[in-house]
Order: C-alpha cells, then structure tokens, then sequence
C-alpha cells in the first residue's frame, strides 16, 4: 500500500555490526603502522637522541638526494626486472606441464613439492644458500670439483653475489606463480577445451586462444603479489649477504633497515618507506593497466 | 684455690663476652642470600647472545636462583639484533629487559640517553655491594673501556682478545719452528710457503664478511698497527686516508692474494671451519673460539698465540660485553638485576665460568695455574690485553652502528678490488667525515684511557 518500506536502522546497521571486529583489526593492523610510519616521516627523529621535532619534508628531501637510497632503488629495480619474467615465464611452463599431465598422483606430488620452496623459511633458505655455495666448504664447489670442474668463488664477487641472490629469488618464488597459474587453468572449462582439440591439434592455437585468457587474472595476481615480495625480501638477501660485498645486494629493504636500526634515524626510514610503498603501488598499478587497458565506453 | 677459681669463672666470663663480641661482629658478614631477602620471588631478565659465554652462564644461573630465590630469564639475540632489540626497549619503555648488554661500542648509546644506572650507585649500597666485588681484579683496559665520563657503566662481561691461532703440525711440515711473530713474518715468510691451493691449503685466512666482522676483524685490524687511527677527535677530522691507514689496508690486500677463494664472504664460523679442518694453518680469532677449534679435527696441534706487531706496534683485536642495569625498571627491580650481575661477574664464578666455556676478564682466574694449564689461550689473552689492546680500538661514539656499516661497506669494497686502496680511503673518509659532521657525532666520542 505505501509502496516500498524503508527498512529500519537496526536492519541497515546489522552487516556493519557483523563486519566491525575484523574491520578494526584490519585497521588497527593494517592502517595504523602506515599511518605511524607517515607521522614519523615529517619527524626528524634519531632513536636515543632527543624526542621527535618536526621537519617537514626534509626527510624526502633527504631520501630523494640520498646516493644510497637512490642506489638500493635501482639494485632492487634490476632485481625485479630480472626475477618476475623468469619467474613468469618458468611458472607457467611448470603450469602448463602439470595442465597437460594426465597423472593425478604425479601431479599432486609435483603440487606439494612445489610448496616447499614457498613454505621453507627466507632466512633458512639464506643460510643454506650461504652454506652451500661457499667457495671453499660447499658441497656446490665439492661435487663440481669433481666433475673436474675448477672452483667456482660464488659469493665472492660484486657481480656473483647479486646473481646468487637473484638465482635464489627466482627458486623461491617460481613455485608461487606456478601454483597461482596452475589454478587458473583448473578453471578452463572442459568442453571448450574439447572443442578446441576437436578443431586443432596446434598447442599454440590452444594456448592462445584458450588458456593465456584463463590465465589472464592469475597472471595479474602472480605478477602484483611478485612486484610487492621482491621488493619487500629482506630476510634472504640479509642472511646470505648482509648487502655486500660492499653494496653490491644492499637493496631498497635492506637500505631501510640500516637507516632504520644501525643509523637509527627513524624520520629518514619513515620517509624512505612511503617513497618505497608509493614506488610499488604504482609498479602493481603499470602491471594491472598493461595486462587489463582501460577499455573506451567500458561499463557504459 | 678460691681466688683461682674465681679468677678462672671472671676470665671464662670476659673470654665469653669477648668471643661472642667478636662472634656478634662476624655474625652478619654480607651474603648473597641475605641481600636478596627482599627480591625474593622477582623475575630479572637478562639479555644474552647465542654465543659460549652465556650458555655457560646460563647453565650456572639455577644456583643464583637457588640463592637467591630471584628468578632469572634469559633472551637471548643473534648479536646483529641486540643494540635493535635494546634500543627498542628504551624508546618504547616496554621494560621488557633489566640486565642490558652493552658492546664494548655501544656504551656511550646507552648512557647519552640515560638508559642504564652507573655502577657507583649500587656500590656505595652497602646492602647489595658484594664487599668481595673487588672491581681492580678486572683487567685495566676492560674497566676503562666500559667507563664513560669518568663512570664505570657496567661489568664486564664474555670478554675477547684477538689471538693468532695456529697449526703446529702444517707449520712444522714446512720448516716452521713456531708462529710468525709480525705482520711482515707472515706476510714474506710463511703465506707463500704455506700456499699450495691444488692441495687446498692456506697460510692464513681472514673472516671478513660485511657487516661488524668486516669492520672489527678484517679492517680495523689493519689499521691500529700499522699506525692508523679513525680520527683525530679534537681536531674532529677523519684521518683514514693518512699514509699509515693506506699502508695497512695496502697490507691486507697483499695478504688477501695468499687467502683462499671467496674469503670476502666468509664469517667467523667459516674461518674457524676452514683451520677446523686443517686447510688453513693460522687464522686471527676471539679468544671465544678457542673451545671450538680445541674440539675440531686439528685439536692436537692447535697452538696459541698473541696476534702480530706492525711497524707500529701491536694492537690486538678488543672486542667485549659487559652487563649494565636498566635505569627505566623499578628501584627494587634494579636492585635484584644488580645482584645478578655482581653474582656473574664476580671472582667466585669466573673459574667454573671459564671451565664451562665462557671467557672472562677476571685476573684472579685468568692467571690461576691450574687453569692455564687447561687452557693454553689464557695466557696469551691476559698478555694481549694487558701489552696489546686500547679500549678505543673501534671508536666509542653514539652514532657507531651506522660507521661501521659505512666502514664495512666501503672496506669489503677495497678488500674484493673493486676500489684501489687510496681511492676507496679516501671515498671511506670523506662519507664518514661528511657522517660524523651532519649526525653531530663529533660531541659524543668517548675517550677512555689507555
């Protein structure tokens, strides 16, 4: 008769009262060190030397001429480029290996094995690497020396070191993509790929026109969630390398943690971090847009 | 007979009197047990290391607490994290540790700040003032290099000298009647003859991974013998480009052609491996190391020594803790936590310290026969520190942890080639100098004696 009842307060209210204590955590969580870690950044603030004064936007100033930090940004920018296109590219060959497997057991096996990398400590992984590939007591250079092989200085070297520390990313962070793509392609709906074997037996038709479509959004998420950890890693870089030799494997995370908790300099660290969180949202951004362009008169 | 007999009641009377006098004055000489009456029950907690001396101390805590009735918990920290884990505790006020743990390069951090009580104050307490402290049984240059401002901070604590560890058997095999007793010996003589890489062996390996054992082990100690110092505090100018630094590190690099492959990243534990397993004939090491080579494959022929002279001198590597009380914590709390460290520094434990692993600075068991016949790496560790340390060897300044990122940064670049040992002087110098000037460091520079 009155036409359509307004619900009442109580019934509008009631997903809110549901959805509040994990909203406040993820607040308390998630919001509150960003919002300290903004605050801190327009501090000039040195642990043990005095309180917090406000400086404006020296720290940035500071951050944005700084040669270290400018250079860990470009150690970690090459270390990104390199490792999420091998990682990309070996993932989905793992992908598309385990797709075609016919197997089950085999490829839950292969599933499983795949999480150890992924699940195995960054720090542990560190030190194994470290152990391993130690010139003159890893058992890397013990087996290749006999094999004949001369004795290789793994870690010894600029350039060596920051390979190891790649080759290491690259081994512990494949298996995610391959996993994330593999459950993409679980989603291909049988009978269309049917049809497509019907129609042709070329792979590469079938993985163009089928799968990479499929694997679209887990290309994306493999590719943004990648961006964000190798631009986090820290703990494996700091227990193979500790950022040396010299700063040859000092990247952007390990650049804060030395201005944060050997100089102290809280202010400096703060701002450092914002420009690092501003760097990857927009790289995680550029991802997004590439894989998924804007299209005119979307939505419309 | 009465007379006598009266005399003998009088005097046996007075000797009664006279001896429980004497008795009533011993009858409350201080105890441990007594001072911890009103702790009793409290919880300290200790900040320790994954490191001998306080697995030793750890596995002798249970008699304090036995003692005492004060409970004790220990945190113990991989060492890169400590002065972090610490620092975070002040800033925050979270109480969380009352037995701080100071590097012998971090006092001045914690008393610009106010975090820790001098020792003084617990002293002049007669109440917890073990009589028996005996603070002149420390070696000089630890007391030193733990006084700040003229206040003693703390009590030393898993104390290290530099040492020349050596392979008798290797040494002997190629006509060497003992270790080289300078720099240059070991450099002209015994690297060459020792180098023989197709049977993979070595003259002499350096830990110089980066972080503070690129900066403790590898390039200070090339510096202070040859001359060099980090700088000249008054007229507040880095002086590692002068002529003395660059011939130390020139040094190094002439030394690092006679190392095994890939000595840049190795750390103390691989350099320790590396003579554990008879591939490298000397290594220079912290005392602390010597229980672990003693137990390794070459046992038999492990020698001791006192690191090399340089043309300068001998300046050995000096390295260290002491415990110090939280100035944030309660006053009782403080009271029991200084009890703790009296208890674990004092004279009586150092020995079963000593035999369970640890390394103190006490003289008394440091020099103590039956010891220093258990334990050859005694003798030349009291030598060391008392002809061959300074208390400064790293300097004492608040902003240390980021100089000596600085120093290992640049020093592991010099060492790998990557700069030319003037040029990589003077790049080091002039960032620490520009570092030193804009952090206000130059204020804080602690000079101990020596």
């Amino acid at each position: 008769m009155n036409g359509e009842r307004k619900d009442p307060l109580g019934k509008r209210l009631e997903p809110w009262f549901f959805i509040s204590p994990s909203l406040l955590l993820l607040l308390a969580v998630g919001l509150y060190p960003t919002v300290f870690v903004l605050y801190y950044s327009f501090q000039n603030w040195t642990m043990g030397m005095g309180p917090p004064v406000f400086a404006g936007l020296d720290n940035y100033i500071n951050a944005l001429t700084s040669s270290e930090f400018l250079g860990s940004l470009q150690t970690s920018g090459l270390f990104l480029l390199i490792t999420l296109p091998v990682e990309l590219v070996l993932g989905m060959a793992i992908a598309l290996a385990l797709d075609q497997t016919r197997n089950r057991t085999l490829r839950r096996l292969v599933q499983v094995l795949l999480v150890v990398p992924i699940a195995t400590t960054p720090s542990v992984v560190g030190m194994l690497v470290q152990l391993m590939f130690n010139t003159q007591l890893g058992i890397v250079n013990y087996f290749g020396h006999g094999f004949g092989l001369s004795q290789i200085d793994w870690l010894g070297s600029a350039s060596a070191a920051f390979g190891m520390i790649t080759a290491t990313q690259i081994w512990e962070w494949t298996p995610f993509v391959a996993l994330v793509l593999s459950a993409s392609l679980a989603t291909v709906p049988g009978e269309i790929e049917e049809v497509l074997t019907l129609d042709t037996e070329s792979f590469w038709a079938r993985f163009r026109y089928i799968k990479l479509p499929y694997m679209r959004p887990g290309i994306v998420a493999s590719l943004v969630f990648q961006t964000i950890f190798t631009i986090k890693t820290f703990d494996m870089i700091y227990s193979i390398e500790k950022g040396g030799p010299g700063n040859a494997t000092v990247t952007v995370s390990l650049n804060i943690e030395r201005v944060a908790f050997r100089g102290f300099d809280v202010g400096l660290a703060s701002a450092e971090s914002v420009l690092t969180l501003v760097v990857t949202i927009l790289l995680a951004q550029a991802v997004v847009s590439f894989l998924y362009p804007a299209r005119k008169g979307a939505g419309a | 007979m009465r007379r006598v007999l009266k005399c003998a009641v009088v005097g046996a009377a007075v000797g009664a009197i006279l001896g429980f006098g004497m008795k009533a004055s011993n009858a409350d000489p201080w105890s441990l047990a007594q001072a911890a009456v009103p702790y009793k029950g409290m919880t300290v907690t200790v900040v320790g290391l994954d490191r001998p001396s306080y697995k030793a101390a750890q596995e002798l805590t249970p008699e304090f607490e036995q003692e005492t009735g004060i409970h004790v918990k220990w945190v113990n920290f991989p060492y890169e994290d400590t002065l972090k884990a610490e620092t975070l505790n002040f800033v925050s006020h979270s109480n969380q540790f009352d037995a701080i743990l100071t590097d012998v390069v971090w006092p001045v951090d914690f008393t610009k700040a106010k975090w820790v009580v001098p020792v003084e104050q617990f002293l002049s307490d007669a109440a917890i003032a073990d009589p028996d402290v005996d603070l002149n049984d420390f070696i000089p240059v630890w007391r030193h290099a733990f006084t700040v401002g003229g206040k003693l901070i703390g009590l030393p604590f898993d104390s290290y000298a530099g040492l020349l560890y050596y392979n008798k058997k290797i040494l002997s095999e190629h006509g060497f009647s003992g270790p080289p007793t300078t720099w240059q010996q070991l450099l002209t003589d015994y690297a060459p003859k020792l180098y023989d890489p197709a049977k993979n062996l070595y003259g002499y390996a350096l830990q110089s991974a980066r972080g503070e054992t690129q900066t403790a082990d590898s390039f200070t100690r090339f510096l202070w013998p040859w001359g060099g110092r980090y700088f000249d505090a008054a007229a507040k100018k880095m002086t590692l480009d002068s002529p003395q630094a660059i011939a130390g590190l020139t040094f190094r690099q002439d030394l690092v052609k006679y190392m095994p492959k890939g000595i840049i990243a190795d750390d103390h534990s691989q350099v320790v491996q590396l003579m554990g397993q008879g591939q490298v004939a000397m290594i220079t090491e912290w005392s602390a190391f010597y229980p672990t080579l003693k137990d390794s494959a070459i046992g038999n022929d492990l020698g001791v020594a006192v690191e090399p002279t340089g043309p300068d001198g001998r300046y050995s590597a000096f390295g260290g803790f002491a415990y110090m009380v939280s100035a944030q914590i309660p006053n009782p709390e403080q009271k029991a936590t200084w009890l703790f460290i009296q208890w674990l520094t004092s004279k009586a434990m150092a020995k079963p310290l000593i035999e369970d692993g640890a390394v103190v600075a006490r003289v008394s068991a440091d020099t103590d026969a039956t010891l220093d016949a258990k334990y050859p790496y005694l003798k030349p560790m009291v030598e060391t520190w008392e002809n061959g340390s300074v208390p400064d060897w790293r300097p004492q300044i608040a902003c240390y942890p980021y100089f000596s990122e600085l120093i290992s940064e640049y020093g592991s670049d010099i060492e790998t080639g990557q700069y030319p040992v003037a040029k990589g002087a003077q790049i080091l110098n002039a960032k620490l100098q520009q570092y030193m000037n804009s952090s206000g460091c130059w204020n804080s520079i602690n000079l101990p004696q020596h």
